[in-house]
């Protein structure tokens, strides 16, 4: 005969409890009752350290997040792990950089750290770019996967979106204002330039051409035909609230010189070449209506030219090598008006350099380590 | 008769029935906390849904999402008071209230450092 599985008999009677919402107003709560309460509470808070120790650990063991102090013209930022910092890009009050597979982003004001990227879904990133409110950069499943996204952080809302998907990465984004650009290529496999409203998510082709482009305000360029020495044989111009494009034959290039990069802020285009035979390095400024050019700085007597310049409003920043070996120094320059001046003696190889405002920003690498530093100028 | 079914669960008493009563009152609040601050990280875009069943209804919308999880906790804690004179409702309703409790810990400390 099955017998009950409660071990039969009659069922306990259940204890009387009172239940702690139905003491009576005014009444005390019974000693016991707190107890109880002070025993859940207890349980409670072997939880609460259980979630903020996972927490610790986790931020502890996070790869991306590097060392930061405060100098006193502005922060330093060293990688603690072995991937290197890359790709830095300076956007109002933040400063955004790549690390392996991350995209960080630090608060200028209080050095506050922000992983933007990879997503839970990717694997891959591209350098960042970043403009007064935006950051804008790709992720990928991997890099060889044909199809990335294009992804915004907005710094005023605190929010990350998708921006667009793209075919292949032809080039890194660059953004201005509410909008970015970047080369990738059509759905028939040809390279496109596209300009994005960063706010609407709406495209715009640019040029139906390969090229690496960068945006500030309405206008658009990048270099076309590109020598062996990667000089470009002109500049490809667009204004997107006109509609129109022109091009701007480079001036002020020294013979077999080779190219190091190029910015661009309002009207005015600046890049950097250098002669390999001689170590002369030029930093040039160039209208891009009327084509008039001014050079910026001359680099000569043992020092070298060593990253592309950045341009800001009047404000250009550069680095170049020191005459003495192993280090480098940050130099500034207002257009029209004053000579060039010391930003900052740096101790190894300035590889980049960015300018917002009058923050300039420098990514230097000594040995196998890798930093980002900043610095105020004055206006 | 077989040895396990002469073993009884272990009845909860007075003081254990008034620790259950409070642990249930502290996990509904913790999923509704749970509830808020996964709504609030989604939006921000950076966490994803890893619960595949809450991921659906946070895809179906918010009311879909409010409504499902509300409702299987408020179910869950009314079967565990219902029963509330076995021991073995207060080592489930301790042991859940402390992964909420957890859980939403790590979500506040994750957004507030954000």
């Amino acid at each position: 005969m099955p017998e009950a599985l409660t071990g039969g008999g009659a069922a306990p009677a259940l204890p009387v409890v009172a239940s702690p919402l139905d003491s009576g107003a005014g009444a005390k709560p019974h000693p016991s009752e707190w107890r109880a309460l002070l025993v859940t509470a207890l349980i409670l808070l072997a939880g609460v350290a259980l979630g903020a120790a996972g927490f610790i650990v986790e931020r502890t063991m996070s790869t991306w997040r590097p060392e930061v102090t405060r100098t006193a013209i502005g922060w330093r930022v060293v990688q603690t792990h072995r991937a290197p910092l890359c790709g830095m890009a300076l956007g109002g009050g933040d400063l955004v950089w790549g690390c392996g597979p991350s995209v960080v982003l630090m608060d200028l004001g209080s050095s506050r750290l922000k992983l933007l990227g990879p997503g839970p879904e990717s694997r891959t990133t591209w350098d960042p770019a970043a403009s007064q409110r935006y950051v804008v950069w790709f992720e990928a499943a991997a890099t060889s996967a044909g199809e990335a996204s294009a992804w915004v952080y907005d710094s005023s809302t605190r929010r990350r979106r998708q921006l667009a998907t793209v075919g292949d990465v032809l080039s890194l984004p660059s953004a201005s204002g509410d909008r970015a650009v970047w080369c990738t290529t059509t759905p028939g496999g040809g390279p496109e330039i596209v300009a994005v409203d960063i706010p609407t998510g709406e495209q715009i082709s640019v040029a139906t051409e390969y090229g690496v482009p960068v945006i500030d305000g309405d206008i658009v360029t990048w270099p076309t035909r590109a020598g062996p020495t990667g000089m470009p044989a002109t500049w490809a111009l667009v204004d997107l609230s006109q509609g129109s494009r022109w091009s701007l034959v480079p001036a002020a290039t020294l013979p077999n010189a080779r190219f190091l990069g190029y910015d661009l802020s309002g009207r005015t285009l600046v890049w950097g070449q250098i002669d390999p035979a001689s170590g002369r390095g030029r930093v040039v400024a160039q209208n891009v209506d009327d084509g008039l050019a001014s050079i910026v700085a001359e680099v000569t007597d043992g020092a070298a030219l060593a990253s592309a310049p950045a341009i800001d409003g009047a404000l250009v920043v550069w680095a170049e090598t020191a005459a003495t070996a192993g280090g480098s120094r940050v130099m500034g320059r207002r257009l029209g008006g004053g000579p060039a001046f010391l930003v900052r003696d740096v101790d190894g190889r300035v590889l980049s350099t960015a300018v917002s405002g009058d923050t300039v920003a420098w990514l230097a690498r000594r040995g196998q380590m890798t930093s980002i530093e900043t610095a105020q100028v004055p206006g | 008769m077989t040895a396990w079914t002469r073993r009884r669960t272990p009845l909860l008493g007075a003081f254990g029935m008034r620790v259950l009563f409070w642990l249930l009152v502290e996990l509904w609040i913790l999923n509704v906390a749970d509830l808020l601050l996964t709504r609030y990280s989604l939006s921000l875009g950076f966490a994803t849904e890893s619960n595949g069943v809450m991921d659906y209804f946070f895809k179906s919308g918010t009311v879909q999402a409010v409504a499902f999880k509300l409702g299987i906790v408020t179910v869950g804690t009314l079967l565990l008071w219902r029963l509330c004179r076995y021991r073995t409702s207060l080592i489930a309703a301790a042991l859940l209230t402390a992964v909420f409790a957890a859980v939403v810990a790590y979500q506040a400390l994750w957004v507030l450092s954000f």
